[in-house]
């Protein structure tokens, strides 16, 4: 399952010449919107540049099947055999290193020389391999996603958008509480809806997230984006948010891990980036085995290359970048608090009752009072300074 | 309801072992069975008359929720066999 908007990466040009312009996407995104969501109001930031309505595009909207299924088909046409419908069971090992992997068939022992682990969130070989250890669940989100199918036409004219062009939408406030968000991305004749909500918050609130979901559709402007949308698929899946802590190793003996399987997924709040980080390094773990085979070297000192190339490119850059960010997207009073505080604040702005209007630094501190305590404002306002602003 | 028709829009391929095996005896003394609330595709019920919870691995979309929020250990945790299991479409 992918949310989603895979931003554009230059890494892509790297293995495909004019990688988008052959590769199967929906929208381009120019938009991105971020709605603050109380129960009866809601305060919105739109961003939209015309530099993202050029090519190379900023951010693309896909389906993964569509676009995997031909990304595929270039890896085989460039020589590699693709196995579809064998899960990898167990790592295959050769004393302390890897020799390649187990599927569930007879005869399902394949061996290789250096294994590179693309298992997904749940990254069972990288368990297996001792990269990592357990997980937890407040370093895990679960998204949940529906799929509606919408005319194009009512897709542009709802979003205010042309030809191919793309917006995305994220809500905060929306989840009743518990640490997560809501999202809306357009793609060319349906809409992406969802949910991501951490695991340890989801689990504490004894809520079903389908009836969060089906509250989120209910919100005023999720509603009237929706309105005669007709519900195409369901799908759910879990995002690894514990950011850069939750890296794990990554090379051992015969072994490379890479994206999600990596934990090489990360939100700021602002920024939601994946796609673009676990292209990367399979980009980059490709360029670590290239070189091994060179040298007939597949020692874990000879892939750890593989994280040197990693720490020098924006994949582990941002993630570092962006450490502290985990602890601000945990702050409970930033799903529920603040947008509510931001909707007393504007709708005060803006409501003519006869009564004297007041400066916003009073309405500010009233809406504030009772509500956030000013050790907390202060301890979340450095928080936030820390993990997007300085 | 939307929720209603959520869970009648995918397909699957089932096979006829369960890939997620639930050691009852170790459900029988969980105190928050998280399971049953939090799982996406509703997969887990707690049955008040048997005592025991009532696990449908058909319709799971293969997530690994239960997996993390189980504190106990009780889920023997695997995807379904190559080629089996949910078939996303578009997603």
């Amino acid at each position: 399952m992918f949310g989603g908007m895979m931003p554009f990466s230059p890494v892509a040009e790297e293995i495909i010449p004019d990688f988008w312009e052959k590769a199967p996407w929906e929208r381009h995104v120019v938009k991105r919107v971020l709605h603050m969501v109380a129960e009866q109001s809601s305060t919105a930031m739109e961003f939209e540049s015309d530099s993202f309505d050029s090519p190379p595009y900023n951010g693309y909207t896909l389906f993964r099947p569509i676009f995997d299924r031909w990304l595929s088909h270039e890896a085989q046409k460039a020589g590699a055999t693709l196995l579809c419908s064998c899960l990898v069971t167990n790592l295959l090992w050769k004393g302390k290193k890897i020799a390649g992997v187990t599927v569930g068939r007879k005869k399902g022992n394949v061996r290789a020389k250096v294994v590179v682990a693309c298992d997904g969130v749940l990254s069972f070989l990288a368990k297996e391999a001792g990269l990592r250890t357990d997980f937890i669940p407040s370093q895990m989100a679960l998204g949940v996603k529906a799929l509606f199918g919408l005319q194009e036409a009512l897709i542009n004219e709802r979003f205010n958008l042309a030809r191919t062009q793309g917006a995305t939408c994220e809500f905060l406030g929306c989840t009743d509480g518990i640490r997560g968000g809501g999202f809306i991305y357009t793609q060319a004749e349906t809409l992406s809806v969802g949910m991501v909500l951490h695991l340890d918050a989801l689990k504490k609130s004894g809520k079903e997230p389908y009836l969060l979901f089906e509250e989120f559709i209910g919100f005023t402007p999720v509603r009237r984006y929706l309105k005669g949308a007709r519900l195409v698929e369901y799908s759910a899946h879990l995002l690894p948010e514990g950011g850069y802590g939750m890296v794990p190793k990554l090379f051992t003996d015969g072994m490379l891990v890479a994206g999600d399987a990596a934990a090489l997924c990360y939100t700021n709040g602002l920024n939601q980036e994946g796609m673009n980080l676990a292209l990367a390094s399979g980009f980059m773990a490709a360029e670590t085995v290239i070189d091994a085979f060179k040298r007939g070297n597949f020692s874990s000192k000879q892939l750890s290359q593989y994280e040197d190339r990693l720490k020098e490119s924006f994949v582990l850059k941002d993630m570092k970048t962006f450490k502290k960010a985990v602890s601000l997207m945990h702050t409970e009073r930033l799903f529920s608090a603040y947008p509510q505080l931001i909707n007393r604040i504007m709708e005060e702005i803006y409501r003519s009752d006869g009564k004297p209007r007041r400066k916003i630094g009073k309405i500010g501190w009233d809406a504030i009072k009772g509500h956030v305590s000013k050790g907390d404002l202060i301890a979340d306002l450095l928080k936030g300074g820390r993990s997007l602003i300085w | 309801m939307v929720v209603d028709d959520l869970f009648e829009f995918n397909s699957f391929r089932v096979h006829h072992e369960p890939h997620i095996r639930v050691n009852q005896d170790i459900c029988s003394g969980c105190t928050h069975r998280a399971c049953t609330f939090a799982c996406p595709a509703h997969c887990y019920k707690w049955s008040e008359e048997r005592k025991k919870i009532d696990f449908a691995y058909e319709p799971c979309l293969e997530c690994g929720t239960c997996l993390l929020i189980c504190d106990r250990g009780a889920l023997d945790w695997n995807y379904p066999v190559g080629g089996f299991g949910v078939r996303f479409r578009l997603t």
